[in-house]
């Protein structure tokens, strides 16, 4: 059964939200100082508190009251922010409130009351209903980044799922993945006429389409008989691990099939001996935590209860603090890679500074998307990295149209480029 | 209703059209922020009418002096957390000071120049990179370092660095009216931030207050603190949200915690270490506080807080001590035998601690105060000696038993209290937790003005005199303390245009409070000459 969280169940959250920043700042154990020390791209960019959490609480709450009606500046306020999830986990260090639940339902709630979404988003939104993918591309394209020598099997276990991007504007990065997957020894399958995951309505608030679609990949992923889904895009990992079951809701692990990032499947590959980096990569490297394979990758756990006294809840609930978000995987592969000197930028892990693509911002605002991006290659510059590896296309795609407008001298990367080159596949990096 | 358009279009001038704003969803955004907003504060908090961000100290002069033209009340803030530092006024302005962040270390004279946006955690981490450190606000990391400065600047680290006035250096201050005036070594030298006691004029008596003026005094836009030699050891950073901590380089610095027999050695041990200038720092932590550090969620800290005794309560008299070999590592280790010989005397029980440290040193865990109830606020607090707080935090938390429930029950816990520098002072603060859901949550306020009035009943000193309502406070204090905080208010700010109502803010609540008696005798600021 559907079942999307509505904004009413997140007054609580809004009432007792203690403005302390904590959604602002970076953790006070790790903050390096005054520079990089903000992990909240919003509020960085725009200054008032209305772009912060705590305002945007602030906000939601007098609208539910019935306090504050909807505005250009409201839903400015409600859309200008990468859904990053920086603040949810700066939030949960110490409280245990859902600042992100909150604001991805004020942004439905927005959209219910005919006040979204933002016209850029609406055309992504009627890109996937006519074309199945984000960009409007034809959807007979989509197979098209299939090279010769890659041979999916006609029904497996694993299915790789491209994704929109991999499938039509990094398409190298879909034929690595692929690569390393055959190089492996895996077997695996596509999902024959794949459409995008969603994650481009959930994330503008667009829960009806979001729930078409997702019906739609479910239906064709039950069909194929795989049980693993994997997956080289950050969003798409996130979309089909925690938005499916929490929309359904439901746990991930009730959802009858596992999700893996290709960094999980080669990690695990690394450590079994089953894959052998031979080819050195000599450069010095910074991994970036794609926000939606980093602190927002944890497990939708569904939780159905009741609160009392003192707020508590009954029973008890789990929450996704960040905590356990894949952060390791990828950095273990990268240093096993011959060559590659790994050095870490400030704000890393949970704490992690956005590239700026996500949440819909690179479609609405890329102007706030590309100030973003380039906030972090000034951070990877500053800890004297060569390179920014990342583990989504869509990081990599800001960093590079940043790095192609700045100074900056860096190269972005996407992780599977420099696998596929340590493999000595096809697809590394050029 | 809105600030005047001629004002308006001259602050626009001042600072651009893309830092000011009217909006309503901009101002609702500033309403009441958070610390007491769930207390009768809330009958007197309200959002402005305008905001505006300043970026620089000529930027802040002009913005006020065109509040003065115009007759517009304002409030600053840069972090605001307190909900003293919300508009209580209509047709207020805010001035918000994030975008003022700038931070200069002179690690030749160690000592800091911060801007008003600047906050504890990047001062502390900054000084930390050069050997050097500060003290991180009670309040947390995220505390600005200029508004704490300038009002309370309470922490455990007071111990060895010595309470904040003392280290608060050279001021850039722009007065209610607009004036900047400069103090300290600053007053004859623009860029020699090094010294506040001269030769310049020294008026950080004024400034500061009894504990700070919350913005009614106009803005201080630059300020300087002096920085202490620290070990040369890193804190390393480890762990994933919500478990970070700093590792303490064991060689350096190591915690001890000791269970006294009973109060009264608790507070020979306070004082024992001070005599023999050990430690970095000592305090009493409230039991409450040990089962926060333990327990995973809100739901786990109530089911291990339901199995507390009294008893338990009552025999536990925890001492929580940080020792650091600044100069050496043989200071650490004759600190720590001197410590032992110390405990061995006083028949302290040596209870098992962690090598890290989330709370003291680079403050992240305050909000935590929030985590098990919702409601929190500190009752009081207080400088004074160690005696003073002992007896203190014992006649409140007898006086607390009238309020328990709505207040959370903590068995009559006397609070935290700490020494300060080296004993010769200390600083207690107690505090209560309520659910503000509680249709009887008003008596947090009942016992707030009760605390008042035991103080003064009993003749204990308070140092929360700037949330109080002076008219009943000030009398039994001063006798007329009241009267010249009102008298220097008026010669500064005489059309009380920097975060009215100041002085008397308390008063206000009290009057528009449902919950709350007046029963003194009010005089008016008005007539005050």
């Amino acid at each position: 059964m559907v079942n999307p969280p509505k904004l009413e169940q997140y007054q609580y959250d809004m009432e007792r939200c203690i403005h302390c920043g904590g959604c602002r700042w970076v953790d006070h154990i790790y903050t390096p100082g005054v520079r990089f020390g903000v992990k909240c791209p919003s509020i960085a960019r725009f200054e008032f508190d209305e772009y912060a959490a705590y305002g945007r609480e602030e906000i939601g709450l007098a609208l539910l009251k019935g306090e504050l009606d909807y505005s250009p500046r409201f839903i400015d306020a409600v859309f200008q922010c990468q859904l990053c999830g920086a603040c949810d986990a700066g939030c949960k260090r110490n409280l245990d409130l859902e600042p992100l639940l909150t604001l991805e339902t004020l942004r439905a709630r927005c959209v219910a009351d005919g006040q979204g979404p933002l016209p850029a988003h609406k055309k992504v939104a009627d890109n996937i209903a006519k074309t199945h993918n984000r960009y409007g591309s034809p959807h007979k394209n989509r197979p098209q980044w299939l090279a010769d020598d890659i041979k999916p099997a006609a029904k497996a276990d694993m299915l790789y799922f491209v994704g929109c991007a991999s499938s039509y504007t990094a398409t190298s990065l879909a034929q690595a993945t692929a690569r390393i997957l055959q190089a492996s020894g895996a077997e695996f399958m596509l999902l024959g006429g794949e459409e995008c995951c969603g994650y481009p309505l959930y994330a503008t608030g667009q829960v009806d389409a979001f729930i078409k679609q997702m019906e739609r990949n479910l239906e064709a992923l039950k069909k194929s008989g795989a049980s693993t889904v994997i997956v080289n895009c950050a969003e798409c990992y996130k979309t089909w691990r925690v938005d499916y079951p929490k929309v359904l809701g439901k746990s991930t692990a009730d959802m009858g099939f596992t999700v893996m990032h290709i960094v999980e499947y080669v990690d695990q590959q690394l450590k079994d001996g089953k894959i052998k980096f031979k080819n050195p990569v000599e450069m010095k490297l910074t991994y970036h935590d794609s926000c939606n394979l980093g602190r927002l990758s944890e497990p939708s756990i569904y939780w159905e209860g009741t609160r009392g006294k003192y707020g508590c809840l009954e029973p008890s609930k789990e929450y996704r603090r960040g905590t356990y978000g894949i952060y390791q995987p990828p950095r273990d592969i990268l240093a096993a890679i011959p060559g590659v000197e790994l050095v870490e930028m400030y704000r890393h892990h949970e704490n992690t500074w956005c590239c700026g693509a996500g949440g819909g911002v690179r479609d609405a605002n890329k102007d706030f998307a590309l100030w973003t991006a380039q906030d972090r290659l000034e951070e990877a510059q500053d800890v004297g990295a060569e390179a920014i590896v990342s583990a989504c296309p869509y990081c990599k795609e800001n960093f590079s149209e940043a790095i192609k407008n700045g100074k900056e001298k860096l190269k972005a990367y996407d992780i599977v480029e420099l696998i596929a080159q340590a493999m000595k596949v096809r697809g590394g990096k050029r | 209703m809105s600030i005047a358009r001629e004002a308006y279009r001259a602050l626009e001038s001042i600072v651009g059209p893309e830092h000011i704003s009217e909006d309503p969803v901009t101002c609702r955004a500033y309403r009441t922020k958070s610390y007491r907003r769930e207390t009768a504060y809330e009958t007197i908090c309200m959002a402005p009418e305008c905001v505006v961000m300043p970026k620089t100290t000529d930027e802040v002069q002009r913005i006020v002096r065109v509040c003065n033209r115009y007759k517009v009340p304002y409030t600053p803030t840069s972090t605001y957390w307190y909900a003293t530092s919300s508009p209580k006024k209509p047709n207020e302005l805010m001035i918000d000071l994030k975008r003022m962040n700038k931070l200069e270390i002179n690690d030749k004279h160690m000592y800091a120049i911060v801007e008003s946006g600047v906050v504890y955690g990047q001062l502390q981490q900054e000084a930390l990179d050069r050997g050097l450190y500060t003290m991180v606000s009670g309040g947390g990391s995220q505390v600005s370092v200029i508004c704490n400065h300038i009002n309370q600047g309470w922490s455990p680290l007071n111990y060895r660095t010595g309470l904040i006035g003392r280290r608060t250096l050279g001021i850039e201050w722009v007065l209610p009216d607009g004036e900047i005036l400069r103090l300290g070594s600053l007053a004859l030298n623009e860029d020699d931030y090094s010294w506040g006691e001269g030769i310049g004029p020294d008026l950080r008596g004024i400034l500061r207050g009894a504990s700070g003026w919350m913005g009614a005094m106009g803005i201080v836009t630059r300020l300087a603190t002096k920085l202490i030699p620290f070990q040369p050891e890193r804190l390393e950073p480890t762990g994933i949200s919500p478990d970070t901590t700093l590792m303490l380089p064991q060689n350096r610095i190591r915690w001890y915690n000791f269970n006294l027999p009973n109060r009264e050695s608790l507070e020979r041990a306070m004082y024992e270490l001070g005599w023999h200038e050990i430690a970095a720092a000592a305090t009493k932590v409230p039991v409450l506080w040990r089962y926060i550090a333990r327990a995973k969620s809100k739901e786990d800290f109530w089911r291990l807080w339901s199995q507390v005794t009294p008893e338990e309560i009552a025999s536990t008299h925890i001492l929580r001590i940080l020792v650091v070999g600044y100069t050496s590592e043989e200071q650490l280790d004759y600190e720590e035998r001197v410590l032992m010989d110390i405990m061995e005397r006083l028949g302290g029980e040596f209870r098992r601690t962690k090598p890290s440290d989330e709370s003291w040193i680079k403050n992240a865990d305050s909000a935590g105060m929030w985590w098990m109830t919702g409601g929190y606020v500190s009752i009081e607090y207080v400088i004074e000696t160690i005696q003073h707080g002992v007896k203190q935090g014992v006649a409140i938390a007898d006086l607390k038993k009238k309020f328990v429930p709505p207040l959370v029950n903590d068995f009559g816990d006397p609070g935290w209290f700490q020494a300060v520098e080296l004993g010769h002072g200390d600083y207690s603060e107690f505090l209560t937790y309520w659910d503000p859901d509680d249709k009887e949550y008003y008596k947090a306020d009942q016992m707030y003005l009760e605390t008042m009035k035991l103080n003064i009943d009993k003749g204990f000193y308070s140092s929360f005199l700037n949330a109080q309502p002076i008219w009943l406070t000030g009398p039994a204090f001063g006798p007329n303390y009241h009267l010249w905080q009102i008298r220097v208010k008026k010669a500064f700010d005489s059309d009380n245009l920097s975060n009215p109502p100041g002085l008397e803010c308390y008063d206000e609540i009290v009057e528009r409070s449902d919950h709350l008696t007046r029963d003194w005798e009010k005089g008016s600021m008005e007539e005050v000459v």
